[in-house]
């Protein structure tokens, strides 16, 4: 069913071909065998749909985009941000304003408020050249506009794709998202977390199975510790060095886990009252301007901690102050820093280790991944020297810890979320490659017995599949009255919302849906001076139904032409007509008012047998050539066969059409279909209309 | 045939009683709202106290006493079990309100309908949904899904959907948007099988927005003239809007009057309503988003918790918002008892109060000189009151201290001794059960109590009984007038001149004022000299937008609730005209059926079919004509597939929707001369378009817009007709 090819493109192409309507398309521009820049496009049924737009870290400029040029921006309906991660949101300013994306972009509510001033503080921090921008902070407000929000669970429907988001308890806001395009779900995790944690909630098991799901893998087969080992090294890491008169450095990005640290130390002080004197700092302008987004978006947290809500906010900590520079802050005895970045490349925590790492008293947590290359990486090694920002080097005395708090699923977690969701294909994206391997290798062993497919797709490598939907109609109100047997004929009009039809009688139409259906009436006055009689037998001699009664308002005579067209003589001067707008009714009475107008102009007297049946040969001609013109107009390649037979080639795919019957031979059975039907309506337009019609 | 749907009221209709309504869908029973007035009137649950313990799930819609101030009792003593339903910020503010309905009832009376804890043991059962999360009932095939209602914060219409068909129910819904709401989604429900919904603002029509100025003129008029204004208001309802809408005048002209919100809950429901951004409108979420400013972090108002706290405020002039909105008990009645007499002040109302309440007595139009109201014991009595008073003293002295300690009893279960001398004494049980059953005649007879009646009144269909309560004097006849001073620690603020003066230590109440407390039951007739104002602010659809929203929603079947009898009818005969014919307006308890009559079927559509269908598109729709003939698939379902013979002709069909003032710019822009004359569109010299016919009803008749074109023969008749007839798709 699904297979892995390179598509010529995947822009989209103007005419579908039959099949295409089926095959869903997922495409990975990014964080495809990769970390970083996640980015992955999905298509099916013409409605196209972007997860995740972020940058990747290590590069910068151009190149830390998304393969966007692989598709066209203007063709997405949605685009989907899971949460404010700078690789999973970063490249969206990008996106919305300097590309021809004119979609929607959903994300949560909390997402949305961190966005803003995380991507301000990258563009102020990152220090690149003024044309390697890829976006500038007015850039970053004019898309605060473009962006929609929504909450968990919510389901919003765009052009017929329905979505909603789960809990994924990777940072605060961040969603997994199901999509509903005709039936096909397809579950998107980024990146998220089945273990509860001191403020968020574990990611949420659907509630249906999706029928392919998009996985992280960035742990790929790794375990975690359990968390509460975890926090029992990191508090005891913290209790024994201040006892010892020391100093605990913790080099932590602003946002995310920094608050799970926070809480953690808030908690643990609150317990431990001889503590009180020993102050936290917490050293990140950003991480105190994101406190309000905490202290407000309580909601998308867990039980635990909007319980203690009802007693106070828990983000509002008591043994925790914030500290704005080094210069600030007084070393004078133990204390506890949080500061950022993460890596110790720069910036507050450099300076601080700088200052304490020659004490061996001191002690330095490293709270989760680290990037390769940056001092975190190196020191957590334990080299015996390190070379500070000065470029002397200095003894590493202090104690380094690396207890990691990373918020992301780990092999057990994958795998059970895996199992109890049960998809029929799992698309791997957000891995290094060999991890991703190994997992992949892992979870065939693992889900051997359930016919799962499992694939990961490199950067623009597109996966295809296809789900063949039928299309369900219900069929109501008058035209449901009784329901049809096998063999009867039902006629209605078809309507289409979305992805749901309906199959209505044309007075219904209005009762459920709010299409509304209109009668024309019209009236006309024709000059006419002479005698209402004459009227009358020329009708009778074209018409073969001519009723003759007299208006019972007026006394006037009049006619009734194929109970369609009325005739009223309304003064000696003229005469009117009325009847109601359609076709053949429109028809009807273009001929008779020829008709009248003739018989005003006193133009000879009826036509001549024998003229009829020339141009009747004549016009049996005439229509021939318009078949074949029609036929050469709608499938191109159309040759005269034997037999008064047509050959019809598309593509490669040969039909027979014979003029006289209309059967169809083909070996391609919509080519079939299609010819047959085209004949069938074009041999309705040529040939005469059936007045019979009620 | 469709899914059955029956739906019962239990209460609020023909009336504007509470509202509780039972839906049976396919025989899974909804209650909606399960609510109670301010009098707390045990009779009104009746209905729903014979068919709680049948109910299979509870919707709540509003959080507020009308809408859900039954769920407790009825969870408690009604045998109702149900898993409720609701959306965070209707669970959190519900709570909250019930908090504060209960310390404000506790306050004046023996209240024991049910306790803090019952309010916490119904609450727990809710399940919390967002907006337009589809919640699938597991089992049922039914799904349930909140949706904005604009009303009050968190505020629902619910869309109960099975097999395709929707059961709307939507009552206070507000269109407009406010400062802390978005309007109501209501409108995006088109051709629901069912629409339940209110007729309470039916026969109302709001002024044209001057409403503001004119309450802020009011509010900072009496301010400036050196009078205190008072807001009755909700606990955690309408007053998010007031407040926001006062921070923002204060902010504006710099005032530097203090605001003061007053519930027993303030502090916990500006707290919890920080945390609701997420539900708020957009423009309160767009400010957060750019700059972090939560409009709740209000800098002008002071949020109290107690009376003493405003008590002890600064004098001078002040705004206050306390609750109750009904004036029946909690801080606004005793802050109108107060200010009443001072013709400087000024009571604004934003709300019509429930009926029967005090509030509601103040709001006619003239408004009364003087009223008498139920004082349990606030007022300092003066003069011949006082003496009045006095007289009585020894006589309900012993009676109080008597009850005082029944209910101490009952509470805490602790083992009182008996009192001879009182139980000894039949005088005053006589007195007290003559008292109690006078009072309680009127409650029976006509629901609405009359404003007059001295004294609390205990709830007269009560199942826990309340005093007097004979069978255990012998219990508590030794120890005598044992008071816990536990019991009455929230009481402060009395103000009983015999026992102590006014603003005294709260903390040290005698034996004697406290049973006072509990029982005292001097009417007091205060002089209403203040101003009184009425100025709408309660944020429902006004009697022209329910009709535009109804007409526009135009559901298969409507029922109509909560309202008054004369809009009840009223909006009925309008919506048989001009929305849809099945309109319902049943009794309580009575059981309606509306079953849509709606004929379906479901067909599979063949690949062969569809291949050949060409869809015309048509806004959100697509149209086209299909003729098929109908087969069936392996498994056994019915299936659509290509006709085999030529299809039958049929009536062509002209699909959409003309709006003539559309038709009008149109034809001008083709460069034909137009102009409205006499109800038609005159094209050029001679050609004129009409519509006839009876408008703008949908729903029901035949629906079928008729559209005339007359003329004489001329090209200009066929130019015209070919542009009016590109208005439409012809099938």
């Amino acid at each position: 069913m699904a297979s892995v090819g390179q598509p010529p493109s995947l822009k989209r192409r103007d005419a579908p071909v039959s099949r295409e309507g089926d095959q869903l398309i997922i495409t990975p521009l990014g964080a495809g065998n990769e970390v970083g820049r996640s980015c992955v496009y999905m298509s099916y049924k013409g409605k196209t749909i972007l997860f995740d737009c972020g940058i990747h870290p290590a590069y910068s400029g151009m190149a830390a985009l998304p393969y966007f040029d692989e598709i066209d921006p203007s063709a997405i309906d949605v685009l989907l941000i899971t949460h404010f991660h700078l690789d999973h949101a970063a490249s969206l300013p990008y996106f919305l304003e300097k590309t021809t994306f004119k979609g929607r972009v959903f994300m949560t509510h909390a997402t949305k408020a961190i966005y803003k001033l995380l991507l301000t503080d990258y563009v102020k921090v990152s220090k690149v050249s003024v044309e390697d921008m890829l976006f500038d902070e007015q850039d970053i407000n004019r898309s605060m506009d473009k962006i929609e929000v929504l909450d968990f669970h919510q389901t919003v429907e765009v052009n017929g794709i329905k979505f909603w988001c789960y809990t994924a308890g990777h940072v605060l806001g961040a969603a997994m998202f199901m999509v509903d395009i005709a039936g096909v779900r397809v579950l998107y995790t980024g990146d998220y977390s089945r273990e509860e944690d001191r403020h968020l909630r574990a990611a949420e098991l659907p509630q249906f199975s999706p029928d392919i799901c998009i996985i992280e893998s960035t742990y790929g087969v790794q375990l975690h510790q359990p968390r509460n080992i975890r926090e029992k090294r990191f508090t005891d890491v913290i209790h024994s060095t201040i006892s010892q008169g020391g100093r605990v450095l913790i080099p932590a990005f602003a946002l995310g886990r920094a608050q799970e640290l926070l809480l953690i130390l808030d908690e643990y002080w609150s317990n431990h009252p001889e503590f009180h004197n020993i102050p936290i700092y917490y050293a990140s302008p950003l991480a105190k301007k994101c406190m309000a987004v905490y202290q407000t978006y309580i909601l998308s947290m867990n039980e635990r901690i909007r319980n203690q809500f009802a007693n106070s906010n828990p983000f509002k900590f008591k043994h925790i102050s914030p500290l704005n520079s080094i210069d600030d802050f007084s070393d004078v005895g133990p204390s506890v820093v949080m500061a950022s970045p993460g890596g110790l490349q720069s910036g507050l925590s450099r300076q601080l280790f700088d200052i304490w790492c020659s004490d061996k008293k001191n002690a330095c947590v490293i709270p989760g991944y680290v990037v390769e290359g940056t001092l975190a990486k190196t020191i957590i090694s334990e080299p015996k020297e390190v070379t500070l920002m000065n470029g002397l080097t200095a003894p590493l005395n202090m104690q380094v810890h690396y207890i990691s708090f990373s918020a992301h699923a780990d092999y057990a977690q994958t795998s059970t979320f895996l199992k109890e969701l049960m998809p029929p294909n799992i698309i791997l994206v957000h891995g290094e490659s060999h991890e991703m391997g190994r997992l992949k290798t892992k979870l065939m062993t693992e889900l051997a017995d359930c016919n799962t497919k499992i694939i990961t797709p490199k950067n623009c490598q597109s996966v295809e599949m296809y789900f063949n939907s039928e299309k369900m109609a219900k069929t109501i109100g008058r035209l449901a009255e009784k329901t049809p047997e096998v063999g009867e004929t039902v006629s209605g009009i078809l309507v289409k919302k979305g992805f749901t039809y309906q199959i209505m009688a044309p007075d219904d139409l209005h009762i459920f849906s709010q299409l509304s259906t209109a009668n024309i009436t019209q009236r006309i006055t024709v000059p006419y001076s002479g005698a209402f009689g004459v009227i009358k037998y020329r009708l009778e001699q074209i018409y073969e139904s001519v009723e003759s009664s007299t208006d019972e308002e007026s006394g006037v005579p009049t006619l009734r032409v194929h109970d369609r067209v009325t005739l009223k003589q309304d003064s000696e001067k003229h005469i009117s007509m009325h009847w109601t707008s359609d076709p053949i009714s429109d028809m009807v009475s273009d001929s008779v008012v020829a008709l009248v107008l003739n018989i005003n102009r006193e133009v000879p007297k009826v036509v001549v047998e024998s003229e009829a049946i020339k141009s009747e040969e004549e016009s049996g001609k005439k229509a021939e050539k318009v078949i074949h013109a029609l036929l050469v107009s709608l499938f191109g390649d159309v040759k005269l066969g034997g037999n008064g037979k047509v050959v019809i080639n598309v593509d490669g795919n040969v039909a027979h059409l014979d003029k006289q019957s209309g059967d169809v031979e083909s070996e391609n059975e919509g080519l079939k279909e299609r010819v047959k039907t085209a004949f069938m309506r074009i041999q309705r337009a040529v040939k005469p209309i059936p007045l019979s019609a009620p | 045939m469709g899914t059955s749907v029956q739906v019962t009221p239990l209460s609020g209709v023909f009336n504007e009683n509470p509202l509780s309504y039972l839906v049976s869908i396919d025989g899974f029973n909804f209650l909606i709202d399960c609510g109670w007035n301010d009098h707390f009137d045990p009779s009104l649950l009746q209905p729903l106290s014979k068919v709680a313990s049948t109910i299979d799930a509870v919707l709540l819609s509003h959080p507020d006493t009308l809408h859900l101030g039954a769920l407790p009792y009825a969870m408690k003593q009604l045998g109702l079990s149900a898993p409720v339903f609701s959306t965070e910020p209707v669970y959190r503010l519900g709570l909250l309100t019930m908090y504060d309905q209960y310390l404000s009832r506790r306050q004046v009376s023996e209240f024991d309908l049910f306790t803090l804890d019952d309010i916490d043991s119904a609450f727990q059962s809710v399940t919390r949904l967002t907006y337009s999360q589809n919640y699938h009932l597991s089992g049922e095939g039914i799904v349930v899904a909140p949706h904005v209602a604009g009303h009050l914060l968190g505020g629902t219409v619910w869309k109960i959907t099975k097999d395709g068909e929707d059961v709307i129910y939507a009552v206070d819904y507000n269109r407009r948007k406010e400062k802390h709401l978005n309007g109501t989604v209501l409108e995006s429900f088109v051709r629901p099988a069912v629409l339940i919904t209110d007729a309470y603002n039916a026969l109302h029509n709001q002024p044209p927005r001057q409403q503001r100025e004119m309450f802020q003129d009011a509010i900072s008029k009496t301010l400036r003239a050196g009078g205190n204004v008072l807001l009755p208001v909700d606990s955690a309802g309408r007053v998010l809007e007031l407040l926001l809408i006062l921070e923002d005048y204060w902010a504006e002209h710099s005032l530097n009057y203090p605001i003061y919100f007053l519930t027993y809950v303030s502090s916990s429901t500006i707290d919890y309503v920080k945390s609701f951004l997420e539900w708020m409108g957009d423009s309160i979420t767009k400010s957060f988003e750019t700059s972090r400013d939560n409009a709740f972090l209000l800098k002008h108002v002071t949020l109290l918790i107690n009376k003493s706290e405003l008590d002890n405020a600064p004098d001078g002039p002040k705004l206050v918002l306390a609750s109750m909105a009904s004036l029946e008990a909690g801080f606004s009645h005793d802050i109108f008892v107060e200010w009443a007499s001072d013709v400087k002040n000024l009571v604004l109302f934003t709300e019509r109060g429930q009926f029967g309440t005090l509030a509601r007595m103040l709001q006619a139009d003239p408004p009364p000189k003087a009223v008498k109201v139920t004082m349990s014991r606030r007022v300092p009595l003066v003069g011949e009151e006082l003496i009045a008073y006095e007289e009585e003293q020894t006589r309900l002295k012993k009676e109080e201290a008597l009850k005082a300690s029944l209910v101490k009893e009952e509470e805490s279960k602790a083992s009182l001794g008996p009192d001879n001398n009182l139980s000894g004494d039949p005088m005053v049980i006589d007195a007290n059960n003559a008292n109690a059953s006078a009072d309680v005649v009127e409650p029976h007879g006509g629901r609405y109590r009359d404003i007059l009646i001295d004294g609390f009144v205990p709830p007269s269909t009560s199942v826990a009984p309340m005093f007097p309560f004979y069978e255990n004097n012998s219990e508590w006849d030794d120890f005598g007038e044992v008071i816990n001073p536990d019991d009455y620690i929230i009481k402060d603020e009395d103000m009983d001149q015999a026992a102590m003066h006014i603003g005294g230590d709260d903390g040290k109440l005698d034996e004697g004022s406290a049973s006072l407390i509990l029982d005292a039951k001097p009417s007091k007739v205060v002089q209403v000299k203040c101003l009184l104002i009425f100025i709408d602010y309660e944020g429902r659809a006004d009697g022209r937008s329910i009709k535009t929203i109804l007409s526009h929603v135009a559901p298969l079947k409507l029922v109509l609730v909560h309202g008054s009898a004369e809009a009840t009818e009223h909006l009925k005969q309008h919506c048989l005209k001009h929305v849809c014919p099945h309109v319902y307006t049943p009794q309580i308890e009575e059981t309606i059926d509306v079953t849509s009559d709606l004929c379906a079927y479901k067909v599979q559509l063949s690949e062969k079919l569809m291949s050949n269908v060409l869809f015309k598109k048509l806004g959100d729709y697509e149209i086209a004509w299909v003729d098929a003939e109908v087969g069936k698939t392996e498994n056994g379902m019915l299936s659509l597939l290509p006709i085999s013979t030529p299809a039958p002709p049929h009536k062509s069909v002209l699909v959409g929707d003309l709006k003539m003032a559309d038709l009008k710019p149109f034809l001008s822009s083709k460069g034909i001369q137009v102009e409205f004359a006499g109800g038609a569109l005159r094209c050029g010299e001679y050609v004129t378009i009409r519509k006839v016919g009876p408008a703008g009803q949908k729903g029901g008749g035949s629906g079928t817009q008729q559209i005339v074109i007359e003329g004489p023969l001329c090209e200009d008749y066929y130019k015209i007709r070919a542009y009016l007839y590109s208005q439409f798709y012809l099938l």
